[in-house]
């Protein structure tokens, strides 16, 4: 039954590898930054934290979409594959992002335009396992989550626009920043590395995960089919 | 007074332990639902085979 195919094996295998280079290059490899001390090597996985978290609610949309279009339950399954890594991967990315921000910044916390909008598209896709909790017909169940998917994923180019759009203290790394910004830095060809690494192996760790997921969400189903077999 | 860089090491391994704690956390839930499924999808199927005359 479900026996694990060799291309997943693989990618865990590359992924353990990759995670375990990416924190090298992160800790070891990359210069310590002059003005904020090691705490800037924190940057690194939170940046690609938030990629593949904005990259999986995007994903979950697209699946939305493909799900409102054939009405295939395979989509429902995708789709909260993709929501239920990205909501974990994102966690991770505000949680690093404050501990960044307490020795930069000298709070943990702050009410600035990148950290609002990025709490509340956390709250979002939390909220997105409460409607699904809620409701018992599985149709109708897909139907409301795919739609709501699509109206979260609005939250995503918000997120990530916040920092470029208005009057920020949060840094822009690639691209102009706002003068009230703090805690910015030019990065050398020796953090480039790093930063791009990390980005690189997030998003194949976020693959294999989905792929983990998705695997999981098709054997739920199965289970869920059986029992109303079992009980007829 | 010359400037000197802030020693924050303390914060940056907090980072990178919340990151590795919640990554291991997510992947054995991961783990422990796939066999939890497993055990059931074998038990009813069993039930489901012992029903057929």
């Amino acid at each position: 039954m479900n026996k694990k195919p060799v291309g997943l094996l693989a990618l865990d295998i590359s992924c353990l590898v990759l995670l375990a280079v990416a924190t090298y290059l992160a800790i070891i490899f990359a210069p310590m930054e002059v003005n904020m001390g090691n705490v800037q090597k924190v940057f690194y996985f939170h940046v690609a934290n938030a990629w593949v978290g904005m990259l999986g609610f995007i994903a979950a949309g697209v699946a939305g979409i493909a799900y409102l279009r054939s009405q295939d339950p395979k989509w429902d399954i995708v789709e909260v594959a993709a929501v239920e890594i990205s909501l974990v991967f994102f966690l991770i990315a505000i949680i690093l992002g404050s501990i960044w921000a307490r020795p930069v910044w000298n709070t943990w916390w702050t009410w600035e335009p990148r950290l609002t909008t990025a709490a509340i598209t956390e709250m979002i896709y939390l909220a997105y396992f409460m409607l699904r909790g809620g409701i018992e017909d599985p149709n109708r169940r897909a139907r409301f989550s795919a739609v709501y998917t699509l109206v979260g994923a609005v939250s995503v180019p918000i997120t990530f626009m916040a920092i470029r759009f208005f009057r920020t203290i949060h840094p822009v790394v690639i691209g102009s920043q706002s003068a009230q910004a703090q805690g910015g830095f030019n990065m050398t060809p020796d953090m480039k590395i790093a930063f791009f690494f990390s980005l690189f192996t997030f998003t194949i760790v976020f693959i294999d995960l989905f792929w983990h997921r998705i695997r999981l969400g098709f054997l739920a189903n199965k289970v869920e089919e059986l029992k109303l077999k079992v009980m007829e | 007074m010359p400037f000197t860089t802030p020693e924050t090491t303390n914060y940056m391994i907090a980072g990178y332990a919340v990151f590795f704690g919640i990554f291991i956390l997510f992947i054995t839930s991961m783990a422990i639902r796939w066999s939890n499924l497993k055990r059931d999808f074998l038990t009813l199927e069993e039930l489901d085979n012992s029903k057929k005359p």
